[in-house]
């Protein structure tokens, strides 16, 4: 709206000044005005004359031509002919305009010089001319006037009589209302001021001067035959304007001179100055400029004094000659005149004048609203209304209104004072919200700020009264804004009726808003990061943010945020997940429709789907045990508290009293903090605590449609920007957002169920949480989704049962048997886990030798176990499961929770002899038959225990600390092992084989149980149906009889047979292979 | 090595029970007995007894079996190796197959020719039994004849009266028969 203004007032500003300054300095007197024919009135034509020659010279460096061309014309034309009257020059005037044209050339020296001179001489000619040339004659209204022209123009006898009178007239007039040249001080229009001179004019001079006025105003009818006659007035006003431009511009431009080149700098150097003189309030910056501001003024207001009495004069003339249309007309005379001059003023005011003005203004304005000058604000003062008895406020207020009329008197107060006014307001306003509102968002709490009045914009918008920052700042803009707007607006229009109405101020406060609306949205990504302790600026948000554009803009800026602030590789995947959370739940309260969040989430999942490790942090923050839910919790609160500490300093209200960790020693509340803080540092805790929220589980279960329920009260209808297959959502539903966020729900189960395998598999606490995630899941994705998970959790309760039932008849056979202590019985504890194979993930197995001691339970353990469930067998799945380890070393005990391959590893040290043990990685891999990784994975994990140390390929124990040169071992290792088992069904007996297979024959297990079983069909082949048989015909049988098929050529048989053979199995007779008895 | 057993000796019978009502479904003859026997091959190549095994008969022919039953310790017939025929009609396992013993043996309920008198073979077949099953009976027959309806009266008198008589006798009998 202000540019729209500037340029059109620019465009006026132009048409004014032309109209103002059009007009050529070379003509401030009547042409017809004689020179060469008033000899003897050399006194009062002399000294101009004199000066006008000099002034001439001046002026020969840059227009000689022109006056030579004067001169020459001078000689020859007729006095009355042409524009370029050679008259002119000699008039006082015309010298007045050499001097104006060489100052305004060069503003030279010389120029100053001349006209100074020039200037000098007026007044001592004014005085007493018109004593001097009018005193003797008793009137000059007489038509009749002799002149000493007339023998020069004796062709124009009569009409030269009308127009030597008017010329004469003229003359008296224009002397007694010239204005004094002088531009020495501004002290000097003080001096000058015309009410003495004016008091101390005698009558009789008055009285001349208004015949010579009556007849120059009345020209046309007094002296019809004039032919030369001119407007007192406009060359008044010209006069004014010649004088203005000459003295009174140079006087103004030195007032600001002065200070420019010191502002200048101290527009950059200011600031730091004077936070380093620690002036407060106002320091020297705005002073100077204040200085500046008043001393133009002055000077504006010495001149136009200047101006005015000259002006006074005339229009008492006017009264003088005819009252009746002087009254008419004096009026507009003078509120014309009073706008050329405030036209003037206004437009040739300089840029450094205005810069200061703005700089005054914007102080002044600023401090009435409540806004602290900027060294103030960099200590972090912040804007805040102003009080009612806040005396600064007042005192600006004060001062704005006096500055405000004073360059209204002047005339400064013109439309670009206006435009200056309107775009400090503008910047005040932004200022007064980006201090008092950025950052600040608390919850409603009216307590810092006390309203004043009753404000209409409650009644008018609903949504002021909701937030306390939006009800404050339509109190600031109504109370302090509008009133100061109003105040300033009416000094300058008195006239104009009411220039600030109410619709006014309604479209201030909707500024405001939209102001504060913007503001908010910058925010936005910290408010979400602040989550939840920034309702109150959500609270803004959802009250400003009400149109389609604006909601646009919302979602585009945040996004631009987050892709710069979160969506980097420098951002964890905990951290955006986390931040995820507080967007969702932040998007939530601000529309609960979803449709924003909806705008903002695919970039985010675009992102997210990159990170592998999101759906397992997920997961496991769903896992969350109690412990570190409370822990989380606590931490929490104890964050909004501190929070909340230091956003208000009067928390004793704010801080809720019901939190329990209070009674609890400071000690341990210090120790549960920073638990909290390690685990939320690695976990999403959040999602734990979410989940056992009840208000986020809450579903559509009754899938009616929501829009025929015309009970609903609460129903608003869809937003606009939804899209077409908009879905009202019920709940905030953080979880489910989330997961849908992360691809499919299947892949989110499936990794679900594998994290959970490998929790069941872990400590063997009990599983309550694994539980209760489970059926909250289940809710949410229904039962069959998640029925391994199901079965996963049944397998181990059950199994513990087994476990249970399995020890007590073990240790009733023992009690039985009176088997003496010791022996199996005694051995490591053993505890197993049944797992159904087919519903546990990822399940493979891994060969090694366990230690005999472990070994011998499970063989006690798979007895246990086949006698309570018939006909099952267990396969052992060695590398799944815990042991606890315990090292006797010779000085110290070592106690490790570790995994069963690294238990079986550091077993392998345990010697009897006394030599030192020392095994490499090929020797442990002969006698464990283990994997090579898996063994330097178990001896590195022993070595960062301080168990062994590594010496080359060489691993030994260190049995000493201090004596690195240890000889003796004796390490005892009591493994605990927990070793899931692979429970088969569908699977009959085996009779014989172990289930495990040497090692060095390295097919897999289906293989090698296929083998078994295919070793049984020929064993059965060649003990019933023929004792002897051809391969071929063995192979056909094979075929016919298994029912999935004989995948096996002949050669592939003959291999197989053929390695029988050489186990003594077999042998062949004949070509027929036979079982060897 | 006794919850072995235990479990061995109970598995077949549950194991049958859910053939058995997939069988009965489609009680096609002929083609189901195949298929049933097929089955039953594999099971008692998996889950095998011990002392007991059998097979189809060299010549492809799925409802002609050899088996072999191991004589069971403490009886005259340890150490002995019997070897039987089974030939089970189309409509197995609704109708009993039809057992010999093609090694001769001397026992109180086998004639000289080898056919067997045991209720399971006769009226109390039902198609929860299989072949495993008829040959654990037919073994702990061994140990246990049932004297009250003999085949063999001179046995069933030797059993109770002579046993080592018996046990001569048995050994006399016995012969190990050379598949062709």
């Amino acid at each position: 709206m202000a540019a729209a203004l500037v340029s059109g007032w620019k465009d006026r500003r132009r048409r004014v000044f032309q109209s103002v300054f059009q007009t050529d300095f070379s003509q401030p007197t009547p042409h017809s005005t004689p020179s060469l024919g008033f000899p003897d009135q050399g006194q009062a034509f002399g000294g101009p004359l004199a000066a006008a020659t000099v002034a001439a010279a001046a002026t020969r460096g840059g227009r000689l031509d022109y006056h030579d061309y004067l001169q020459h014309r001078d000689g020859t034309a007729a006095p009355s002919s042409g524009p370029f009257t050679p008259r002119q020059q000699t008039t006082p005037r015309a010298g007045n305009a050499g001097a104006v044209q060489a100052a305004q050339q060069g503003r030279n020296l010389f120029g100053e010089s001349i006209f100074q001179q020039a200037a000098d001489q007026l007044p001592s000619a004014h005085s007493p001319t018109p004593t001097a040339s009018f005193g003797s004659q008793s009137t000059i209204r007489a038509p009749s006037l002799p002149t000493h022209a007339q023998p020069l123009f004796p062709s124009l006898a009569t009409a030269g009589d009308d127009q030597v009178a008017f010329d004469r007239a003229w003359h008296v007039v224009t002397a007694r209302i010239a204005l004094p040249a002088s531009a020495t001080a501004d002290d000097s229009f003080g001096s000058l001021a015309p009410e003495p001179q004016y008091a101390s004019q005698g009558q009789s001079s008055d009285a001349d001067f208004y015949e010579a006025l009556t007849l120059v105003v009345q020209a046309d009818t007094l002296l019809p035959r004039a032919t030369h006659t001119d407007d007192i007035l406009a060359w008044h006003t010209q006069q004014v304007r010649s004088h203005f431009a000459q003295h009174v511009l140079p006087m103004l431009l030195a007032c600001v001179d002065h200070d420019v080149d010191d502002s200048a700098a101290a527009d950059k150097g200011a600031a730091q100055r004077n936070r380093a003189k620690g002036t407060r309030r106002g320091g020297r910056y705005h002073e100077r400029h204040m200085l500046v501001v008043m001393s133009s003024i002055r000077t504006l207001e010495a001149a136009l004094r200047l101006y005015r009495y000259g002006l006074e004069l005339i229009i008492r003339g006017f009264h003088r000659v005819d009252k009746a249309r002087a009254s008419a007309d004096a009026h507009s005379q003078v509120t014309r005149f009073r706008r050329d001059i405030h036209a003037l003023v206004g437009n040739s005011v300089s840029a450094e004048l205005m810069r200061s003005l703005r700089i005054v203004l914007a102080h002044l304005a600023g401090q009435t609203l409540g806004i602290p000058p900027e060294d103030d604000r960099e200590q972090g003062a912040r804007p805040a209304p102003p009080t009612e008895d806040d005396l600064w406020a007042m005192a600006a207020r004060q001062q704005l209104h006096e500055l405000v009329g004073q360059l209204d008197d002047v005339g400064l107060a013109g439309e670009r004072f206006q435009v200056l006014f309107a775009e400090i307001m503008d910047s005040v306003m932004s200022d007064f919200i980006r201090g008092a509102y950025a950052g600040v968002w608390t919850e409603s709490d009216a307590r810092l700020f006390t309203f004043v009045g009753d404000t209409i914009s409650r009644a008018g918008n609903p949504a002021a009264a909701s937030s306390f920052c939006i009800a404050s700042l339509s109190d600031w803009v109504e109370n302090h804004f509008a009133r100061l707007s109003f105040e300033v607006l009416s000094r300058i229009a008195p006239d104009a009726t009411s220039p600030v109405t109410l619709s006014d101020v309604k479209t201030y406060q909707s500024l405001a808003l939209a102001r504060l609306a913007a503001l908010r949205t910058g925010e936005l990504f910290d408010i979400v990061l602040a989550w939840p302790s920034a309702r109150g600026a959500l609270d803004d948000l959802r009250a400003t943010i009400t149109t389609a554009p604006r909601r646009l803009q919302l979602t585009g800026k945040f996004i631009r945020a987050l892709q710069k602030r979160l969506l980097h590789p420098g951002c964890s995947t905990l951290q955006i997940l986390r931040t995820y959370i507080a967007i969702i739940r932040t998007f939530h309260s601000l529309d609960h429709s979803k449709v924003l969040l909806g705008h903002v989430e695919p970039c985010l999942q675009l992102y997210l789907c990159q990170r592998d490790d999101a759906i397992r942090l997920v997961v496991t923050g769903l896992l969350a045990s109690p412990e570190e839910i409370r822990a989380a919790r606590k931490a929490n609160d104890a964050a909004v508290k501190q929070g909340r500490k230091m956003e208000v300093e009067n928390d004793a209200f704010t801080t809720p009293a019901k939190d329990p960790v209070k009674a609890a020693p400071s000690t341990t509340t210090r120790q549960g903090d920073s638990s909290a803080r390690d685990v939320s540092a690695t976990k999403l805790v959040e999602l734990g605590v979410l989940l056992n929220d009840a208000s986020q589980t809450r579903r559509t279960a009754p899938e009616v449609d929501e829009d025929l329920d015309w009970d609903d009260m609460k129903w608003m209808p869809d937003p606009v920007d939804a899209g077409a297959n908009y879905k009202r959502p019920k709940s905030e539903d953080v979880i489910g957002t989330l997961i849908s966020a992360l691809g499919s729900e299947d892949v989110f189960i499936k990794e679900f169920a594998s994290i959970v395998a490998e929790r069941l598999l872990g400590e063997p606490a009990r599983h309550d949480q694994e539980l209760r995630v489970l059926d909250l899941l289940k809710r949410r994705f229904g039962e069959g989704a998640l029925q391994d998970c199901d079965v996963m959790i049944r397998d181990v309760q059950d199994s513990r049962r087994v476990d249970a039932a399995i020890r007590t008849m073990r240790q009733l056979q023992q009690f039985q048997q009176r088997q003496p202590r010791g022996g199996v019985g005694d051995g490591p504890q053993y505890h197993a886990r049944v797992l159904s194979r087919l519903f546990w993930p990822n399940l493979d197995r891994e060969h090694f030798l366990l230690p005999q001691p472990v070994v011998d339970q499970q063989k006690w353990y798979e007895k246990g176990y086949e006698s309570l469930k018939s006909n099952r067998k267990l396969t052992w799945l060695n590398q799944l499961g815990q042991a606890r380890v315990e090292l006797e070393l010779e000085d110290r005990t070592v106690t490790a929770d570790c995994t069963t391959a690294e238990a079986t590893v550091i077993y392998a040290f345990q010697e009897d002899g006394e030599e030192a043990v020392t095994k490499t990685v090929d020797e442990l891999y002969m006698q464990l038959q283990m994997d090579e990784d898996m063994i330097a994975a178990a001896l590195s994990f022993w070595v960062s225990k301080g168990v062994l140390r590594k010496q080359g390929e060489v691993y030994t124990v260190i049995e000493t600390l201090q004596e690195e040169e240890a000889t003796t071992a004796a390490a005892a290792a009591a493994a605990a092992a927990t070793a899931p088992e692979q429970n088969t069904a569908d699977k009959g007996d085996e009779s014989a084989g172990s289930p495990l297979r040497p090692a060095a024959n390295k097919k897999p297990a289906k293989e090698r149980e296929k083998e078994a079983m295919y070793w049984q069909y020929i064993r059965g082949m060649l003990t019933n149906a023929s004792a002897t048989m051809p391969l071929g015909q063995m192979a056909m049988m094979m075929k016919m009889l298994i029912p999935e098929g004989f995948p096996w050529s002949n050669e592939e048989l003959q291999d197989f047979l053929a390695e029988k053979v050489k186990e003594g199995l077999m042998e062949i007779v004949g070509g027929k292979y036979k079982l060897k008895k | 090595m006794s919850f072995l057993e235990d479990s061995q000796n109970s598995a077949p019978g549950s194991l049958q029970n859910n053939k058995l009502s997939g069988a009965r479904k489609g009680a096609e003859t002929g083609q189901n007995a195949a298929k049933r026997l097929q089955t039953e091959l594999m099971q008692l190549m998996t889950s095998p007894a011990p002392g007991v095994s059998a097979f189809p008969s060299a010549d492809g022919n799925l409802l002609t079996w050899r088996a072999t039953i191991e004589g069971p310790d403490d009886t005259p017939y340890q150490g002995l190796t019997l070897k039987l025929g089974f030939e089970f009609p189309a409509n197995y396992p609704y109708a009993p197959p039809t057992v010999l013993f093609r090694t001769p043996i001397y026992h109180p309920n086998v004639d000289f020719s080898g056919r067997i008198c045991l209720d399971i073979l006769k009226d109390k077949w039902t198609a929860a039994y299989n072949i495993q099953t008829v040959l654990l009976s037919l073994q702990s027959l061994l140990g246990e004849p049932n004297n009250a309806s003999p085949l063999n009266g001179e046995a069933a008198e030797l059993w109770d009266k002579d046993p080592a008589l018996f046990k001569i006798k048995v050994a006399d009998r016995h012969k190990d028969i050379d598949d062709e």
